[in-house]
């Protein structure tokens, strides 16, 4: 067998993703060919890849299929990174649910529907969601209602709404819930007020409540009757979740690491120097992709994006994670794409088998890792040993610029102010050792009035 | 269809389907009700029987 499944694809029965020889492709299979050939008539197609709504591909030789039962094969536009709704800040999933619903009401005005509303169908382009399931459309039968339907609550609005109107950390439940979070969850944790919210009672509420209700009932009428829902219904129920998603909003603000940018330690002259040290540490790099860990608001996501075509940009502060994606969205900068993450207990593997969502590792390693002012947060601050951050830092990437911060710094003071110091291997030699058993140290820059040190650094690990 | 779309939220559909119904059909009705009396008004022409 010369491709490799992409595991995240192999639920939908109407065709899945591979690579072949580096190539990424998607099979349609035999039995959904009615469904793809008519989509692809009908100018849906057309009208949402033009209009970058849709991911776009050309179609490739049918020699290129992976199994027999191939009736077509298609060669998408490749997405630079894959990130995961667990990933995402508050406006990124809500732009997600945003196109989501376009999408539905698009189809639906051509006389398809999606079939499936998953999150996991959304991946971030040029600073924007992009649908990246082509197989998820087909012609809707006349009075059908969207099956999809709870699948968009759970993926989309439940998340949303806990993170607006409870707490912005409710959003690291889709990272246990990979299959969305349940109505009757959502039901239980949201404030009372919410119900007397219209949106949010019928939405959520009374939908979980309908669910528990009818859990065993077979909906087939005795008469042989079919129940219909008229196009126009659609279209209104599609209406009232819009209105629901776009009322829900959240100001990232007051967090200790959004303003950490306009409050921070350095001098103005210490910042300047340590932006040029950076900037000349990058750009003979030729990076095609830089991970900016410990990113805050992306000021020197900035810097390296100067320097490379794609910087993914990880913090763990919701907060300055949704800051640096409105700029982004305000600037358009096409290859920055803000995350959050806790470097501390990364993105697993997760799903069936531990294959369906990668792990921060598995989809790296980037050219070039920019670890700034985060050390002495994960070696102080989490208790983890320098050799062990060091080892894991030199799988993410084949370069690392990173910056140690000595305990004489108001920042490293401010870590231990309050617990006992039980970190006597924290010191420049001690880095040095134990970064130097994972890299080769190739210059060191001391950051101008300021006892701040700026290496670079290759990593020894044998990459695949 | 590969995923459950599950009785309830089938149920709920209809429910609002059946609401968005009766709310167009008594907007009809009252939009013909008001031509009709509009309709007995002086300088205004006979009721066609159509809103």
């Amino acid at each position: 067998m010369d491709w490799q499944a992409v595991d995240g694809s192999f639920r939908d029965p109407s065709g899945f993703v591979y690579i072949r020889n580096s190539t990424l492709y998607r099979q349609v299979n035999q039995p959904f060919k009615a469904s793809f050939d008519a989509f692809m008539a009908s100018g849906l197609y057309d009208e949402l890849a033009s209009a970058g709504l849709l991911v776009s591909h050309r179609e490739a030789p049918a020699d290129a299929a992976a199994t027999a039962d191939a009736c077509a094969v298609l060669e998408p536009e490749r997405i630079p990174f894959v990130s995961y709704p667990y990933e995402w800040s508050f406006g990124q999933l809500r732009d997600a649910a945003l196109l989501t619903l376009e999408l539905q009401e698009r189809a639906l005005k051509r006389g398809f529907t999606l079939r499936d509303a998953s999150a996991y169908n959304i991946q971030f382009r040029g600073g924007r969601p992009v649908f990246i399931d082509t197989l998820s459309f087909e012609p809707r039968d006349e009075g059908a209602p969207w099956i999809a339907y709870r699948q968009f609550c759970e993926h989309f609005l439940v998340p949303l709404l806990l993170m607006s109107r409870r707490d912005i950390r409710c959003g690291t439940l889709l990272r246990s819930h990979l299959e969305g979070v349940p109505l009757e969850l959502g039901s239980r944790l949201l404030p009372r007020s919410t119900w007397l919210n219209p949106n949010v009672l019928f939405h959520v509420h009374l939908h979980a409540k309908a669910q528990a209700r009818y859990a065993d009932v077979a909906l087939n009428r005795p008469n042989g009757r079919r129940r219909v829902m008229k196009r126009d219904a659609l279209l209104a129920l599609v209406g009232g979740l819009r209105r629901c998603i776009r009322s829900l909003d959240w100001s990232p603000g007051g967090t200790e690491w959004a303003d950490y940018v306009d409050d921070n330690s350095y001098s103005e002259a210490a910042g300047r120097s340590k932006r040029e040290i950076v900037a000349r540490a990058l750009a003979p790099l030729g990076a095609g992709t830089v991970w900016d860990l410990g990113a805050n608001t992306g000021e020197f996501s900035r810097i390296a994006r100067k320097a490379s075509s794609q910087v993914v940009a990880f913090d763990i502060d919701p907060a300055a994670v949704e800051r640096n994606y409105r700029r982004v969205r305000v600037e358009g900068d096409t290859g920055l794409l803000p995350l959050v993450l806790d470097l501390a207990n990364p993105s697993p593997a997760q799903g069936w088998a531990h294959t369906e969502r990668l792990s921060l590792e598995q989809r790296g390693p980037a050219d070039a890792v920019l670890a700034l002012a985060l050390v002495h947060h994960l070696a102080i601050g989490r208790n983890l040993p320098l050799e062990r951050i060091a080892s894991f830092l030199s799988r993410l990437g084949r370069a690392l610029v990173t910056e140690f911060v000595p305990k004489d710094d108001v920042q490293v003071r401010r870590l231990l102010r309050n617990r006992a110091d039980v970190f006597p291997g924290y010191s420049a030699e001690g880095f040095e050792e134990a970064f130097g058993r994972h890299f080769r140290i190739h210059a060191v820059h001391h950051v101008a009035e300021s006892g701040r040190t700026v290496y670079q650094m290759t990593s020894c690990h044998a990459f695949a | 269809m590969y995923i459950d779309p599950t009785a309830g939220s089938l149920v709920l559909q209809f429910v609002a389907a059946g609401v968005l119904s009766l709310l167009a059909m008594f907007s009809r009705v009252r939009e013909g009700a008001k031509s009709f009396f509009k309709s007995l008004l002086p300088g205004h022409h006979r009721w066609t029987g159509k809103p």
